[in-house]
């Protein structure tokens, strides 16, 4: 190979090499530019004023019985939990369903918890077609201790059973890593559950698949 | 021979440079889609009440819709309907994933959404260029492929991205999306009534999408698209 050749094989290579780098800071340059944040500023507004605010999971706390309800995604249900509290320091949490008008209420489950623990009703807690939701009980400002699935009107599972323990069958079924939350529902019969791997990092989410009460681990986090 | 390696630094440099500056302008011009199909025809309400929708690799039932019914029972309570008629913003925040819609200093809705998980929501300040009571969606591949008829109250702000119902899941304050923001049927329903689209010389309602949304005149934007 002459001197000229080799001048040119290397031409040729670093034009390639420039070309390729130019590709790569402009890729780069697209998906992750320098983060620098944007404030803009429209006409100063007052604190924020809540009306119409849909609901989100509340806890009750004060000393007097109180309702609290969840309605679906399409408005044509809802769960309502009413809590009494009673004298030796326990509270009873009375769930039922109705339609979106709040008629046709029907009884579904009631618990009575000492004060240490509460329940609430989770902001996703319709299943999309309606056919189930999921209630939460918790240590209070703590995380989420049982996670109760019911049919949209209380009748038994083939199992017979009137509801199922959500974190309880998690338990069972994975050793490795731990129930952390379950979010909502991916599809009509799915709930979404999260975990902590046993490092305390984020864990896998899994799939419960409602009528099977099959789990299925997922490779997407929730 | 020391011309020629001058000679060629220049030209690679400049190579560099025109690649560049080239495939910067390519992949900014590229069209971002929430919904390939939609992407390759019009935007355009499309009901259908007897297909059955795809997402996450379950069939999916969409809820029938009846025109009809909207305009003989608007059962529900109007955003906004006590507040004095002033400037209408909308703010999500991808932080919280929850929406804001402010009537001037009012906020008359908050509720979590669903932004994008498998595409990106872009992060700007837009505007609603159209709403449709319900279109067909569809786009993805592979496990991630959706095909999903009857999505009800759309709000397009950007593109192919807008605000609305979703039917297909129920998990909201997370993301769930190709890039859209999903809401409950519910709240989009009551934000498609509020939302104004454009108008002869008047633009549709504000939408900002912020990383961080502290306050209205707080919305922290990271690479904006606009």
């Amino acid at each position: 190979m002459t001197i000229r050749h080799q001048l040119e094989l290397e031409t040729i290579s670093a034009v390639t090499l420039a070309a390729f780098i130019g590709i790569f800071l402009a890729m780069y340059n697209n998906n992750h530019r320098p983060k620098f944040i944007t404030v803009y500023s429209i006409p100063v507004m007052q604190e924020e004023q809540v009306s119409a605010v849909s609901p989100l999971p509340t806890t009750p706390a004060l000393p007097k019985p109180q309702i609290a309800s969840q309605i679906s995604s399409d408005g044509t249900k809802q769960v309502i939990m009413k809590t009494t509290y009673n004298k030796n320091n326990t509270q009873t949490y009375n769930f039922s369903t109705a339609d979106g008008l709040g008629t046709n209420e029907q009884t579904i489950f009631s618990k009575t918890l000492d004060s240490t623990k509460t329940m609430t009703i989770p902001f996703n807690t319709w299943s999309p077609d309606n056919k189930y939701f999921f209630v939460q009980e918790q240590i209070k400002e703590g995380s989420a201790s049982g996670i109760m699935a019911f049919k949209a009107l209380g009748e038994p599972f083939n199992t017979g059973e009137k509801y199922f323990d959500v974190t309880d069958l998690f338990k069972k079924h994975e050793s490795v890593n731990n129930f952390s939350e379950a979010t909502g529902w991916a599809s009509e019969t799915l709930i979404i559950i999260n975990t902590t791997a046993p490092n305390n990092a984020k864990g896998p989410s899994y799939w419960l698949e409602v009528p099977s009460k099959a789990i299925i681990q997922l490779s997407t986090e929730f | 021979m020391a011309k020629k390696i001058i000679a060629t630094y220049f030209i690679s440099v400049i190579v560099g440079i025109v690649f560049f500056v080239g495939a910067s302008f390519l992949l900014k011009s590229q069209p971002v889609c929430a919904n390939s199909r939609t992407c390759k025809s019009d935007l355009s309400v499309s009901i259908d009440n007897n297909a059955i929708g795809v997402f996450q690799g379950q069939k999916v039932i969409p809820p029938k819709i009846d025109l009809a019914l909207d305009i003989l029972k608007p059962e529900f309570a109007v955003l906004g309907a006590s507040v004095a008629s002033s400037e209408k913003h909308i703010y999500i925040n991808l932080e919280t994933q929850t929406l804001y819609a402010y009537q001037g200093k009012t906020q008359v809705m908050k509720t979590l959404i669903s932004s994008g998980k498998w595409g990106r929501t872009p992060v700007g300040n837009f505007n609603v260029w159209t709403k449709l009571r319900a279109t067909r969606m569809a786009g993805g591949s592979g496990a991630d492929a959706y095909d999903l008829p009857n999505v009800p109250y759309v709000m397009y702000f950007y593109r192919d991205f807008g605000l609305h119902g979703a039917y297909w899941h129920n998990n909201f304050g997370h993301t769930m999306s190709h890039g859209c923001v999903n809401m409950r049927i519910v709240d989009a329903r009551d934000l498609y009534s509020w939302i104004d689209g454009p108008e002869k010389d008047q633009k549709g309602t504000a939408v900002s999408v912020c990383n961080k949304f502290i306050s209205p005149n707080t919305c922290m934007q990271e690479n904006p698209v606009n």
